[in-house]
């Protein structure tokens, strides 16, 4: 004990940085115990998983305006900077509105409610430290925490064959991908003598052996890129979307999608910096840029021409959601060439703004087709949503807003966060990323045609057959109204979120003098 | 009272929102759905009258040009401004667009028994998308207004439309929207040149135009920059028009759009293209204005006589008179590229005219789908023997529309084939004066133009009954010719006095024309005297 308050005095073991991230994992303790004596109360655990979830976003903003925290701990391998502090509020917001949206979910199949709010918050715990984690241990140690629990929450439909299929798909490859990222964090401490994510950026300019450097980011690429879904490492996505239970892939491609691009962010952009007139730096700068975003180009395309063709909603939103990492990639490709500092943050924030209205508004469909979903997810074809526009108004236009916002169209979350991200990569001025905002542009275009065909399936053809509206419990409506809200305030008045995106604790402060 | 003049602009495009918020809260609170009609009949009559203060409450001009201009900060990070203004460009479009609106209400006072709340929510939705399409000048804002125009005619379209809905609705959101996108990089395009020339990247129309003309930022005749701008800027707005060969869409989207939508879609929103090209295109890239000004010449005369033949051999009242839009709207973009005083401002005038005109043709098949649920000419015939009334207005709104003289088309048409043949905008080779070969082929427009609508009118109207189910007709009610009856005012006073119209308009056009091809082109006004 009085090793540990010794600890607490001691800067460099500074737990108070890392006190939203103890919060959540304590929330989630708690719940574990509390279902092992009192088991099935559904509500009981919820609300101790929100509580923590809200405490500790309460205290991440308290970071946030706090200009005196310190810019890092633990020895260099906690990071409190803006990526770090944005990316984890996106993932906080995730988890919680997933909780509310798993109600439905939750009382009509009977799933293991304790294990499954445990399973939930000790994810966001390794999605958090994905975010924060300025060492590649760290980053794969939150890496797979999330990623286990993940895997879980996939097969928790126990009695479904497609629950199942998901879940051993998703380990199976996703340990693959991991295992490629491990290499290549090995082969990257091989070069560089270090896995600091911050003295890797210093020694990028003279690497023990710049062939290795190389070989460890193409690993890194592979294995993140399996983790955000980019083609061509996306190919589970949809079988592992369509088969896991609905509130779960909700939560798959709002979460840990995100936190593997904060990661991503984080080990490119801020540790693989292009420096003046070293060529090894050069090479691998180069390389990445290059590679991503061609990677870009293709997830986009190939994401939305799948799309078109699938007649199942969820895969619709799965493949939906392969070319929203994609346009994702843009404003990540664009920080990668920023030429200062401010306008790397500012693309940072482009990115963790563009996923954040990308989560809200994918988790506010996913509780709307969650809802209209019955059991064991039966209704989820096109064709189940045939005429039901005025039967159920308000889940369809709540639906029809978010496909609209998904789409990009202004006055929406997704037309802000598109246009944010465009901004970096045609700021770089160079031929290849103006290319990459161009076929951005394109396929937006193509994508209107399957988000707008669920509106047409919804409002424009008639229902022959008998069908009845599900009534709307509290806790969906409630997600409902923070989405619709959500959707029209980062459309119209982000104005605020994306200053305090773009800056540091220690940052903000100076701006506002 | 000052509050209210200082914010009107933003007053205009907010009040249909509250009015939409309203009719929603009527519907879900009371349960019934019969006095949403009235709710949004007022708010679209407060809206209209509201607008005439832009008119007669004027006051000074900012230092940029604009009246009742308002420039607030929206999102500091990418320095784009909630900035709104007026200025002759769009004075009479805004007013255009109040005055078209509490008519298409009315014209839908029975027809619509489906989903009445949603109709009027949309309506209300759409008007205040046009408004703020004609009001902004932060490029964003205005791409935003253009885009979000697009998704209550969407809905408009495909849920309250005919038989083939879908298909046109679907077609009208893509193609528009196709073309809005790229209209989309090249807004962000020209903030990132705008920031390499000056270090601050900007939406902003007036500073991008002060930029310009200061010479920090510009692009030369020729230039890849350039071109590829004013293209992405003119595809936009060109398939907005629509312009030949973009106009696919229009005669689907008209055809199987209810009264109100076709009404709106013609009178107002095919305007949001012409007026994009003379307000975005002329004034940020004059150079590649005036480099492929032949092409649009080009396209425009080929969409004038394409349009009329296509018209002329329609089955289709309807489609005959979506057609006819194509053509019309193609002697627009014939007067704006003419690069004269006279053509540009015959331009902005025939916008007007056609708004007034194909609205109330519009309006007209409406009358008679209701009661006779078909628009097929081969039905009709002779229906000026029962429906005296409807026949009398019909024939006077279809004159206006061929442009018979002491009528609005006249003024319109004329100005700009007289600014088309004093135009320099094709001469290209010294040899031939291939503005007189233009002028003389839009000319033809104007014969095809009687020939198509004169040849409909006398299968439809004269000769005796053919179809017996036409003989029980009524003619129009006093809801019917009250609602017709100031457009066919409007088609009278804005062919004898086109003066003040003109007028207001004529210190912008002088602006943009400067802008884009020097003062001493072309004719002008006073020389024509036409309206003295």
């Amino acid at each position: 004990m009085g090793i540990f308050l010794f600890q607490l005095s001691n800067p460099n073991t500074n737990v108070s940085i890392i006190l939203p991230e103890v919060i959540v994992a304590v929330a989630g303790i708690v719940v574990m115990l509390y279902d092992t004596f009192f088991p099935k109360q559904r509500t009981v655990t919820g609300i101790i998983s929100i509580v923590g979830l809200v405490l500790s976003a309460v205290v991440l903003l308290m970071m946030w305006s706090d200009g005196a925290s310190a810019a890092s701990a633990w020895g260099g391998m906690i990071a409190n900077d803006n990526l770090r502090l944005s990316f984890s509020l996106v993932f906080l917001l995730v988890t919680a509105m997933t909780i509310l949206i798993s109600t439905v979910w939750i009382e009509r199949e009977d799933v293991p409610i304790g294990e499954y709010h445990s399973l939930l918050l000790f994810a966001t715990v390794g999605m958090m430290f994905m975010a924060s984690g300025n060492d590649l241990v760290i980053l794969f140690l939150g890496l797979e925490t999330s990623s286990l629990a993940t895997y879980v929450m996939a097969g928790l439909r126990r009695t479904d064959l497609r629950s199942n299929e998901s879940a051993m798909k998703y380990f199976i490859l996703g340990s693959f991908a991991s295992a490629f990222l491990l290499y290549g964090m090995a082969l990257i401490y091989g070069a560089t003598g270090t896995t600091n994510v911050s003295e890797i950026a210093a020694r990028v300019a003279d690497p023990n052996f710049p062939a290795l450097l190389l070989v460890g980011g193409a690993m890194l690429i592979i294995g993140f890129g399996f983790k955000v879904a980019t083609v061509p490492f996306h190919v589970w996505t949809p079988d592992v979307y369509e088969g896991a239970p609905t509130p779960v892939t909700a939560f798959m491609a709002s979460g840990p999608k995100t936190a593997a691009f904060a990661s991503f962010v984080r080990v490119f952009v801020l540790g693989f910096p292009l420096v003046a007139g070293a060529s090894a730096s050069g090479y691998l700068h180069e390389s990445w840029i290059n590679a991503l975003t061609i990677m870009a180009m293709l997830t986009m395309t190939v994401g939305n021409i799948a799309a078109i063709v699938q007649n199942n909603v969820k895969r619709m939103l799965a493949y939906s959601s392969i070319a929203h990492a994609g346009y994702a990639l843009v404003g990540f490709v664009g920080a990668g060439m920023a030429t200062t500092v401010e306008k790397r943050d500012a693309a940072i924030a482009s990115v963790a703004f563009y996923m954040l209205t990308y989560a809200i508004t994918n988790l506010g469909a996913f509780a709307v087709i969650n809802l209209l979903a019955q059991k064991n997810d039966r209704r989820t074809e096109f064709e189940d949503y045939n005429g039901i526009g005025f039967k159920t108004p308000v889940l369809a236009f709540s639906l029809s807003l978010f496909m609209l916002s998904l789409l990009g169209l202004p006055l929406t979350a997704g037309f802000m966060g598109k246009v944010l991200v465009f901004r970096p990569a045609l700021e770089a001025g160079n031929t290849m990323l103006t290319l990459l905002v161009i076929v951005a542009l394109v396929n937006t275009a193509i994508s209107a045609y399957y988000y707008l065909r669920l509106i047409v399936v919804m409002f424009f053809r008639e229902r022959t057959d008998e069908w009845i509206a599900p009534r709307i419990p509290a806790a969906l409506a409630v997600v409902l109204v923070i989405t619709v809200l959500g959707v029209f305030y980062f459309g119209i008045l982000s104005d605020n979120v994306i200053e305090k995106f773009s800056h540091s604790p220690g940052a903000t402060i100076r701006a506002e003098r | 009272m000052d509050l209210i003049t200082e914010n009107l602009l933003t007053i205009l495009v907010l009040l249909p929102v509250v009015g939409a918020l309203l009719t929603l809260g009527h519907a879900i609170f009371w349960k019934q759905e019969g006095g949403l009609k009235w709710i949004t009949l007022g708010f679209t009559l407060v809206n209209f009258l509201l607008s005439l203060f832009l008119i007669l409450d004027k006051g000074a001009a900012s230092a940029s040009g604009f009246f009742f201009e308002k420039n607030v900060p929206w999102i500091r990070a990418i320095n784009t401004n909630y900035h709104v203004g007026v200025d002759g460009l769009s004075l009479w479009l805004v007013v255009l667009t109040t005055f078209i609106m509490p008519i298409a209400v009315l014209s839908t006072w029975h027809a619509i028994e489906k989903r009445p709340t949603a109709f009027y929510v949309f309506l209300l939705l759409l008007e205040s998308a046009m408004l703020g399409v004609f009001v902004s000048l932060d490029l964003l804002v205005f791409y935003l207004f253009f885009e979000a125009s697009l998704v209550p005619m969407f809905f408009l379209i495909g849920i309250w439309g005919g038989e083939n809905r879908v298909y046109a609705a679907v077609k009208f959101f893509i193609y528009t929207a196709l073309g809005s996108l790229l209209m989309l990089a090249a807004i962000i395009g020209l903030y990132y040149l705008h920031a390499t020339a000056t270090g601050v990247g900007t939406f902003d129309y007036v500073t991008l135009l002060n930029t310009m003309q200061a010479g920090a930022l510009n692009f030369p005749a020729g230039s890849l920059n350039g071109t590829l701008l004013f293209f992405a800027f003119a595809l936009a707005f060109a398939i907005k028009v629509p312009l030949f060969p973009f106009h696919t869409w229009l005669p689907d989207a008209h055809t199987e759009a209810p009264t109100a939508g076709s009404v709106v879609l013609a009178a107002v929103m095919l305007k949001m293209g012409t007026y994009g090209l003379m307000r975005f295109n002329f004034t940020l890239f004059p150079e590649a204005s005036r480099e492929f000004a032949y092409l649009f010449i080009i396209l425009a005369i080929i969409g004038i006589i394409y349009g009329a033949l296509v018209a002329m051999v329609q089955p289709d009242v309807k489609r005959l008179v979506a057609y006819s839009s194509v053509s019309h709207m193609g002697f627009v973009i014939l007067g704006m590229f003419s690069f004269t005083e006279l053509g540009m401002q015959g331009a902005l005038y025939q916008m007007l005219n056609h708004g007034v005109s194909t609205g109330a043709l519009f309006l007209l098949v409406g009358f008679i789908y209701e009661r006779r649920h078909t628009r097929q000419i081969s039905d009709f015939g002779g229906l000026s023997n029962v429906m005296p009334i409807y026949a009398t207005i019909f024939v006077i709104t279809a004159m206006s529309s061929i442009g018979l003289p002491f009528l609005n088309g006249f003024v319109g048409e004329f100005l700009i084939m007289l600014g088309m043949w004093n135009s320099t905008a094709l001469s290209i080779t010294s040899q031939v004066n291939w503005n007189y070969i233009a002028t003389m082929f839009a000319g033809t427009g104007v014969i095809f133009a009687a020939v198509y609508l004169l040849w409909m009118i006398q299968r439809v109207f004269f000769g005796k009954i053919t179809n017996q189910k036409n003989r029980g007709l009524r003619d129009l009610n006093w809801r019917e010719i009250g609602l017709i009856a100031p457009l066919l005012f409007l088609m009278v006073y804005m062919g004898v006095y086109p003066r003040p119209f003109l007028e207001a308009s004529k210190a912008s056009v002088l602006a943009v024309q400067e802008r884009v091809a020097g003062r001493q082109a072309g004719g002008t006004i006073e020389q024509a005297n036409i309206h003295k």
